[in-house]
């Protein structure tokens, strides 16, 4: 047996809710930590569930992202695991990001199990504030079809929408109107043959539409990466791209990979020079731009977080002057992980590459002559 | 008062006036809102007099608070050589309370401020900004539903820099040909010594300015309507602020929130998986990111007596909640208890670091 | 049987004054509820209104702040403070129609045993009225 289905006979949330429901009624999970549409209804929130009554609002698919999971799953475990067993329903890059920040003492995993699904992307959040209706309806139709337009720039480039490459325990599938269960790890089968469902070994259908899906979404990735190549060579170019920037660093503040309390560019350090400072810095160009170090601070946020960037393009969706910011770094972190063979969050044994080193590596960036 | 008359737009005046004063080595720096293409706006702070071309002070956009920027600048010293600084009212009010904050020093610095007709939400800037900036030049400061218009702006009736030292009637004029500078202070007539230009009598049109804070008054209060305290209340604010991401960039750029590392984001305000489960248990649930609501209110018990109105933090608000209504409103009712109005006057005390042997004497009684 | 409600008050208590008063009327062994949970400050200025809030937002019933009558604090002008900070919070509460009597500042010396007595009694009496913080069940706060 490979995985189980189910006909899905309403909608999918409704579908997903009754497994959440079974599970926790058969006593395997103390509490569900999933979206829930907020009271004023045009936005979702997580919520760490215990009471029965309260789970029957959930929204374990909602058509947008408005806090990048992992982010909020650190502030409940950053100081330590909790005493329930939680079930976490995330979306594929939410819960990679939650594994690159379990590598970096951010997240305690104990305790949690992680319930994935084939993410069909979520729509910008400002967007769907401003008409909520409009996208509910939409999201049925796109999971149905897989359309990718008005989707999160990096969600139509995203290729690890489905159980590759991610460690969640089970994984949702989705196909015609199926849903299908399908466990990845290894303890995950004890919670697969409680559900009492149809049992299903031939996931060839499942598997070739996901697949129809990866072929077409990689493609869109090499063409958005190139383009992006040329958009930002260079300091101009880069410059340029990052017109508008007003240095809110919000990017940052959404990021779920930025942990930092007081980030290195707004620390006393950094944003603190003396007034003389400042003039002589000016006069050496004619003037300087203030609040200062627009570039410094997205380079130096490159350097920090892109080995670990899962590419979620939170940090686009926070932006409040729509600068490309996510679509950059998505294609800035593909470029380095790529050159270490490391994909975040992908595998939790798997330490972050500027974390760890081989003696014998990386030879073609050492200074030439010596070689020789 | 005394007045230098120019037939030249606001910003090339302006520029005119800079350059007068880079050439006479009067300033060694200027500090004043530039542009680098139709998306690029920043706060440049310029020694070279050629890079004046680049400058547009009077464009209705806001990138960020320039108090909050010139606090950068001189939280550490103050200015040993002086410069120009050219900013909007609001601006100039929260420079004052970083003063008396400790975050900033006045000393060197000539300012130059206009009154201001208000700007254009940044988000707004995004797309269509000629047009708006059109529409915006084109009709009078009495008409408030400008496409774009901060809401904050359409509210705000301190408009007047009263502390400047030029100040630039623009508001009652709309006149974008000619341009006239009030010369306010003692310290501004040294600076402007020498400046071609016609010299005339002129006063700020108090009629004019009073018609549209009269204007603006009615406004507010048609909007402050919607956020009385029986519509408020927890269900209002979660109405509200229910959709907060608690990523604390309303915070950010708010002027007046100097901190460093602010409490919300601190260890502190951590409380550890025991009090989590706790309040899961009582509740049935938890939401995350937690404390948002607490935070605001927190913010707004820290900030409200500084609040200068300036709505910074509705316009970077990713997911649009209008902070800065709120905060306005909130800010209002506290600075009326102290009969305080930020940014007034450098002497004053912000109320909560000063206090009155005989006041409130009814509280604590019984 | 239906549970009688028992309020919950935090008491930030200033050590000078107020928490000797406390300790007074429990010597004197004076009646009064037992739901003030006693929280020693050395100043009622050490009490940062964010205290009260978070005391408030995470379910406390009430919060009461006691400390020496004005003049008469052991470091000259700590209540003063104090009094202003109390009055911003309550203002800013009542601008967002959020409850303010379930915060009270009271002046209480260390030889006023029967006053401390009073003002517990008289206000668990009055949340008592009012029933539990509503904030308690709140989830989306």
């Amino acid at each position: 047996m490979k995985g189980k289905i189910i006909e899905i006979k309403s909608d999918l949330n409704t579908a997903i809710k009754n497994i959440i429901k079974t599970l926790v009624q058969k006593k395997l999970f103390d509490a569900v930590f999933v979206p829930v549409r907020i009271p004023s209804r045009e936005s979702f929130a997580y919520l760490l569930i215990k009471d029965k009554e309260i789970l029957e609002s959930i929204t374990p698919l909602p058509p947008t992202m408005p806090v990048q999971g992992a982010r909020a799953l650190k502030d409940l475990t950053r100081l330590g695991k909790l005493n329930l067993r939680i079930l976490c329903i995330m979306r594929p890059c939410e819960i990679r990001a939650a594994v690159e920040l379990a590598k970096l003492r951010q997240i305690t995993l104990q305790n949690l199990t992680f319930f994935s699904f084939d993410c069909p992307g979520v729509f910008p959040t400002a967007e769907y504030i401003k008409s909520p209706e409009k996208y509910d309806q939409n999201i049925i139709e796109k999971i149905k079809a897989w359309q990718e337009d008005g989707l999160r720039p990096n969600c139509s480039i995203c290729v690890n929408f489905s159980h590759y490459n991610t460690p969640a325990d089970l994984h949702i599938g989705f196909y015609r109107n199926h849903l299908l269960i399908y466990p990845v790890s290894k303890n995950s089968q004890k919670i697969l043959d409680i559900l009492s469902y149809r049992a299903e070994d031939d996931l060839t259908e499942w598997e070739n539409s996901i697949n129809t899906l990866l072929k077409k979404k990689k493609e869109n990735r090499s063409r958005k990466f190139s383009l992006l190549s040329n958009q930002t060579k260079g300091i101009e170019n880069l410059e340029e791209f990052f017109t508008g920037c007003i240095n809110c660093h919000n990017c940052m503040r959404v990021c779920p990979i930025c942990y930092c309390r007081q980030c290195f560019f707004e620390s006393p350090e950094q944003s603190h020079h003396e007034a003389e400072e400042y003039l002589a810095r000016a006069k050496e160009k004619g003037g300087i731009r203030f609040p200062p170090e627009r570039m410094v601070f997205h380079l130096g946020r490159m350097n920090h977080m892109a080995l670990s960037c899962v590419g979620c393009g939170s940090c686009e969706d926070g932006c409040p002057m729509d600068v490309p910011v996510g679509q950059i770094f998505s294609f800035i972190g593909n470029e380095v992980q790529k050159m270490f063979d490391y994909l975040p969050g992908k595998n939790l044994e798997e330490p972050i590459p500027l974390l760890t080193f081989k003696e014998d590596e990386l030879h073609e960036y050492e200074d030439t002559r010596e070689k020789k | 008062m005394k007045a230098l008359k120019l037939s030249q737009s606001p910003d090339n005046a302006i520029g005119s006036l800079l350059k007068y004063l880079f050439e006479q080595n009067k300033i060694s720096a200027a500090f004043v809102l530039c542009k680098n293409n139709s998306r690029d706006y920043f706060y440049g702070l310029i020694t070279d007099k050629n890079l004046l071309e680049k400058i547009t002070p009077t464009t209705p956009i806001m990138p960020s608070s320039a108090g909050k920027m010139l606090s950068k600048l001189t939280m550490l010293e103050p200015l040993t050589s002086p410069i120009a600084v050219v900013l909007r009212p609001c601006e100039m009010r929260a420079f004052y309370e970083l003063i008396k904050l400790e975050q900033a020093r006045p000393d060197n610095i000539l300012f130059i401020s206009f009154t201001c007709k208000g700007v254009i939400s940044i988000k707004e800037s995004k797309d269509g900004f000629e047009e708006k900036i059109e529409a915006y030049q084109k009709n009078p400061a009495t008409e408030l539903t400008l496409p774009g218009l901060r809401q904050c702006c359409q509210i705000c009736e301190n408009f007047v820099p009263e502390n400047a030292d030029i100040i630039l009637p623009l508001i009652e004029k709309n006149d974008l040909n000619n341009t006239t500078f009030l010369i306010k202070t003692e310290k501004a007539e040294d600076f402007v010594q020498g400046f071609e230009a016609e010299t005339v009598e002129e006063e700020l049109n108090d009629t004019e300015i009073s018609k549209i804070k009269e204007k603006r008054a009615r406004k507010k209060a048609e909007v402050f309507a919607n956020i009385t305290p029986d519509k408020l209340g927890m269900k209002g604010l979660i109405d509200i602020f229910g959709r907060c991401l608690n990523c604390h960039a309303c915070g950010r750029a708010c002027p007046i929130c100097y901190c460093n590392l602010c409490y919300f984001d601190s260890a502190d305000s951590e409380v550890g998986p025991k009090a989590y489960e706790a309040e899961t248990e009582t509740k049935g649930a938890y939401r995350l990111p937690a404390n948002t609501i607490f935070y605001h209110i927190g913010r707004m018990i820290h900030i409200s007596l500084s609040c200068i109105g300036c709505g910074m933090c509705t316009d970077v608000c990713p997911v649009s909640i209008p902070v800065g209504t709120i905060f306005t409103r909130v800010a209002e009712s506290a600075q009326e208890v102290f009969k305080y109005i930020p940014g007034r006057n450098i002497e004053e005390k912000i109320p909560i670091l000063t206090f009155k042997i005989n006041e409130f004497e009814e509280i604590g009684e019984e | 049987m239906e549970q009688t409600f028992n309020p919950r008050i935090i008491g930030f208590l200033c050590n000078w004054c107020s928490y000797a008063g406390a300790d007074l009327a429990g010597v004197s062994r004076l009646q009064m509820p037992p739901s003030i949970i006693p929280i020693r400050v050395m100043c009622s200025s050490r009490v940062d209104p964010l205290f009260i809030l978070t005391a408030l937002l995470r379910g406390s019933d009430a919060v009461l702040v006691a400390g020496c009558h004005p003049g008469d604090c052991h470091y000259q002008y700590g209540n003063y403070h104090t009094r202003r900070r109390i009055v911003l919070f309550n203002k800013i509460f009542e601008t967002l129609g959020l409850e303010t009597d379930r915060v009270r500042l009271a002046w209480v010396s260390a030889s006023e045993g029967g006053r401390y007595r009073d003002v517990v009694t008289q206000f668990t009496e009055h949340i008592k009225e009012k029933g539990p913080n509503p904030l308690k069940k709140e989830i989306f706060l």
